[in-house]
This record gives structure tokens, C-alpha cells and sequence, in this order.
């Protein structure tokens, strides 16, 4: 069962694990106290600025705060992994307050107050948690499924919490060493944010250089709480802001541009880290220049926008009206397009008076509509330009090329008076060309002298 | 006065194409009997020296004697006068009709 794990600590594939020695063994390792002493020295010590013209790689006190940051990292994977134990004991006791609480940490204190009590209103939880969820917990205890544990049981739970703590006090004592020590490790990213969240940046990056080797948007995002609790409003959230929502500059920056601030510290202090990760400038001048820059850019997004001039007017018609074209305007136009039929009224034979309206020559006059000559009974809808197109692309598409009809079109006109009168609509549908359009490369006319025989 | 107010307020607006000049006929009286200067306030529309005409609806396409109160309905007649003078026509029609103007 525990047997295969091959003391990798990292392996959280282990199932089955009844002692938490088993998966978690960084505070029994040796590394862990020897680097725990000497930090604890060191804090002792206060802060020692002698070194300064030592090379820093050969500083001890900077092997120190390296060796911390891998440290800190590796605590918070720890800590992780003892969560995921504690959860699994405690889920036959209380299952639902993994999901609500979510904070490794706090998970760890309330399960410690909570123990292995049912009811949950004999146990204090003010100063844990939030009094929101303090309620939300007390009234899922009352009808939750679990049942006490075990008294073995409840003792490792109640270790592996006291496990869980001690780690993260030891990693609070790591951050602080790392902090007070920051104006000298990284001056110019201290000068930005502030040496609390220099080090706490740095902390969870895993170091100088991999912080400095991170793009802006992650720097941004180190330290981001991730899920907000089912049921609580989301509105007060705010995205997308990690440890940087604890700087003095975006504390002061007023809410609406709080998210651009965000962004501009982002990217000014993965400059910084990277400035220092070299140690380009020990100094940190470039780290007050950045801060500075910040500042300004931040006074100049919060100016009023100039005052409107009044303008003079432009001269009238110097510029010309910008037409559009395109197939939408055409469409558009063809709406309001002469048609044929009004073509054809408008038009007189010669030397044969028209029809009209109201007879003997009175009212609107039909022009060639109707008349014998132009071999046609009715008036067929013209094909439009677009539709000829459209029309042409199908007919080389399905028949190949030079279909003069379309296998569709009837060549049957009907008349009330006289019976049935054969005729080709298309042979007449060029008939009516503008003066200007030559019916050679019309796209709708046929040959015209090519007779069917 | 009021039609002086008018004027120069809308002096900057219209200055890519119109230039307006104020003459006392007090003290240049010898335009007087050639445009018939003798209303308290009188509008004329020159361009490129030729004297250009509006049909207002008054009756006399001269000029504009009377004072007008809108900023914008002067622009307006100053902006047709400018379209038209441009294509070469001595007569432009004003967009608002004047004729009614004395009965309110």
C-alpha cells in the first residue's frame, strides 16, 4: 500500500496513506532546519549593509535568501499537500466545508476549533473566517451527512493541522527575513512596490531570476485568489490583480483606473526585477525613475480633456460627398430602378399611335406596352444586373457553357384573348439596352442571328 | 443692434467663406440711392463683385432688411447664397420663406 512510494515528496498520487510522514516530509528534512536556523539568526542579527562591495554571488546572506525563496515554494506545495490530507479525514466528518472554504490555512484552524463536535453553534469560529461564512458553515453543519470520526483518526487530522500551521509560520518568518533584506537583494522592484510585496512577489515566483524571467501579464497575476464562494456577489471582485492590489501606488489610485494602473505597475516592475536580477543598478535610481514615471503617467490619465474650440465651418460643397458602391448600395438601387415595363411605356413606335389609359389618346399613355409589334403579350420582369450575374455563375456551374435558355424558363405565354402564343422571353430581353449599353457583350443577350433550325 | 449681434457672432464660423463687412451709410452715404440704403438694417451678398440675389418670399430679392434673430437661419442663407453664386447663378432661393414675416 504506502509501500511504493519511492520518497519522492512530490508525489501526490499516493493513496491510501494512514501517517502524513508518508507524503509530507520537508519539516523532518534536513535542509529545511538548517535553512529555518539560519534565518532565525540572521532576523536576530538585524540588517547587516557592510557587504556591500562584496560581488553578490558570494555573499552567504544572498545564498541565503535564494536558498529561502526555493524554499518558500516548496512550503507552499507542503502545505498543499497536507491540505488535500486533512480534507480527506475530515471528509467523512464534514464534507462540505472544503467547498467552503478554501484557503488551506483557515481550512486547517477551523477544522483545529471544530474537532470532532456536531454542534456547531458551541464553536467559536470569530476572528477565522468572515462572519458571512462563519453563518454559511454553521448552518451546513447543522444538516450535514458526516458522522464523528474515530479518536485515531481525529488525532493525525488534529496534527497534520498543527503541521499545516507551523509550516506556514515558518514561511511567515521566511518572508519577513526576505523582506527586511529586499532594499539590498532587489532595490530597484523595492522602489516600486514596496519591499512587503517585493518579497512576497519574489517568494512566490520562486526567486530573483525567475521572477525577472516572468512576462508582465503573470507578474500581475501572482498571488490572485482565484474562486469567489457560490452564491456570494462577484460585483466587489476584482479581476485579475494579485499581491500588486497591495501597493501603496494602487491603493491610490482612484477605482476607475485601477486596472490600467494595474497593468502600467505590472510591467514597470518586471523591469525593475529584471534590472535587478542583473544587478544593472544597485543603486535603485532606476527604480525611483520607474516609480516617478508611474506617477506621472497615473496624474496625467486623471487631467479633464481640452476644451472644445468652437470650429469654423467648412466650405460648402469643397468636399465631395463620399459615395459608397458595392453590391449592398446596388441592391439597393435596383429598388428604385427604372423597370422595363416603364422603359417600354416610355416609349413610342413610329408612326403608331399608343394605347392609353383612359382611350382616344386621354390619360397615361402605354407606349410600347402591349403593342403587337414588339412581339411580346406580356411585360416579363427584366433580370437585374446582379441576378444575371448570379444567374450566368449557376448556368456555367450546371450546364457547362453556352446555354442560351435555362432549361426553366417556359416558352408558353398565355394571353386571355388569343390562345397559346410560342415566344422565347429571352430572346426579347435585350431588346431594351440603354442607348449607351451595346448589347455585344450584354450578359443576358443570346445570339441574335443564330436561328433554331 | 440685434442684427449687428447676429453678424458678429457668426463672423468666425462662416469665415472659410464669407467675409462680413459692417458700413455705417451715415458715414459712406454714397451707396445710398445706388442700393437704396435706407432701412434700419440691410443685408447684401456680393461675390467676386457681382451683387447676387435672394428670393425670400418678401418681394425684394435685393437684400434682407430686416433683422434677423436666428444665428443658424442666417447661416443657412449665407451657405445657399455661397452654392449658388458658385455655380454662376445670380438668383438663389432662399431655404426659408419670408413672406409671412409681418404678420408675426
Amino acid at each position: 500500500m504506502e509501500e511504493d512510494i519511492d520518497g519522492d515528496i512530490e508525489d501526490i498520487e499516493a493513496l491510501n496513506y494512514d501517517d502524513l510522514d508518508n507524503v509530507s516530509k520537508l519539516q523532518k528534512s534536513q535542509r529545511f532546519t538548517d535553512i529555518m536556523q539560519k534565518v532565525e539568526a540572521a532576523l536576530q542579527n538585524g540588517s547587516d549593509i557592510s557587504n556591500h562591495g562584496m560581488v553578490l554571488e558570494d555573499d552567504p546572506e544572498y545564498q541565503l535568501i535564494v536558498d529561502c525563496n526555493v524554499l518558500s515554494v516548496d512550503i507552499e506545495n507542503e502545505i498543499v499537500i497536507i491540505h488535500n490530507f486533512i480534507r480527506d479525514k475530515y471528509r467523512l466528518k464534514f464534507p462540505e466545508l472544503e467547498s467552503l472554504v478554501h484557503h488551506p490555512i483557515d481550512y486547517a484552524r477551523v477544522v483545529k476549533k471544530i474537532g470532532n463536535e456536531m454542534d456547531l453553534t458551541l464553536v467559536d469560529l470569530e476572528g477565522l473566517l468572515p462572519s458571512a461564512i462563519i453563518m454559511v458553515v454553521s448552518v451546513t453543519a447543522s444538516t450535514t451527512s458526516g458522522k464523528p470520526l474515530p479518536e485515531d483518526v481525529l488525532q493525525k487530522t488534529i496534527d497534520a493541522c498543527d503541521r499545516a500551521l507551523a509550516l506556514d509560520a515558518a514561511k511567515k518568518k521566511v518572508l519577513d527575513f526576505v523582506e527586511s533584506r529586499m532594499s539590498y537583494i532587489a532595490p530597484n522592484l523595492s522602489a516600486i512596490v514596496g519591499s512587503a510585496v517585493a518579497a512576497k512577489l519574489m517568494g512566490t515566483a520562486g526567486g530573483l531570476s525567475a521572477l525577472a524571467k516572468m512576462p508582465a501579464c503573470n507578474v500581475q497575476l501572482l498571488g490572485a485568489k482565484k474562486k469567489n464562494l457560490a452564491g456570494f456577489s462577484t460585483a466587489t471582485s476584482q479581476f485579475r490583480v494579485g499581491y500588486l492590489e497591495q501597493t501603496e501606488i494602487f491603493q491610490s489610485t482612484p477605482p476607475p483606473l485601477r486596472m490600467r494602473a494595474c497593468r502600467l505597475l505590472a510591467a514597470k516592475s518586471t523591469l525593475a526585477a529584471r534590472v535587478d536580477s542583473t544587478r544593472g543598478d544597485p543603486s535603485g535610481t532606476a527604480g525611483r525613475s520607474f516609480r516617478e514615471e508611474i506617477h506621472k503617467k497615473i496624474e496625467k490619465w486623471q487631467e479633464p480633456p481640452p476644451a472644445k474650440q468652437p470650429k469654423p465651418l467648412p466650405v460648402p460643397d469643397s468636399e465631395p460627398k463620399k459615395k459608397r458602391g458595392g453590391r449592398r448600395l446596388r441592391k439597393m438601387k435596383e429598388r428604385y430602378a427604372v423597370t422595363d415595363m416603364r422603359k417600354l411605356a416610355n416609349r413610342m413606335l413610329f408612326g403608331v399611335p399608343e394605347e392609353s389609359s383612359l382611350g382616344d389618346g386621354l390619360g397615361e399613355g402605354y407606349g410600347m406596352l402591349g403593342q403587337a409589334g414588339s412581339g411580346k403579350l406580356r411585360v416579363s420582369v427584366g433580370q437585374s444586373k446582379l441576378a444575371a450575374k448570379v444567374a450566368k455563375r449557376f448556368k456555367e456551374k450546371s450546364y457547362g457553357s453556352s446555354g442560351a435558355t435555362s432549361g426553366l424558363t417556359s416558352s408558353l405565354a398565355f394571353t386571355p384573348v388569343q390562345g397559346i402564343e410560342l415566344s422565347n422571353p429571352q430572346a426579347h430581353a435585350h431588346q431594351l439596352g440603354g442607348g449607351t449599353q451595346s448589347t455585344y457583350f450584354s450578359e443576358t443577350g443570346t445570339f441574335s442571328k443564330i436561328k433554331k433550325t | 443692434m440685434q442684427m449687428d449681434e447676429v453678424l458678429s457672432s457668426v463672423a468666425e464660423t462662416i469665415k472659410n467663406f464669407a467675409v462680413i463687412y459692417l458700413v455705417d451709410i451715415s458715414e459712406v452715404p454714397d451707396f445710398n440711392t445706388m442700393y437704396e440704403l435706407y432701412d434700419p438694417s440691410t443685408v447684401m451678398f456680393f461675390f467676386r463683385n457681382k451683387h447676387i440675389m435672394i428670393d425670400l418670399g418678401t418681394g425684394n430679392n435685393n437684400k434682407i432688411n430686416w433683422a434677423l434673430k436666428d444665428k443658424q437661419e442666417f447661416i443657412d442663407i449665407v451657405e445657399t447664397v455661397y452654392r449658388g453664386a458658385r455655380k454662376g447663378r445670380g438668383l438663389v432661393i432662399a431655404p426659408k420663406d419670408y413672406s409671412t414675416k409681418y404678420r408675426y
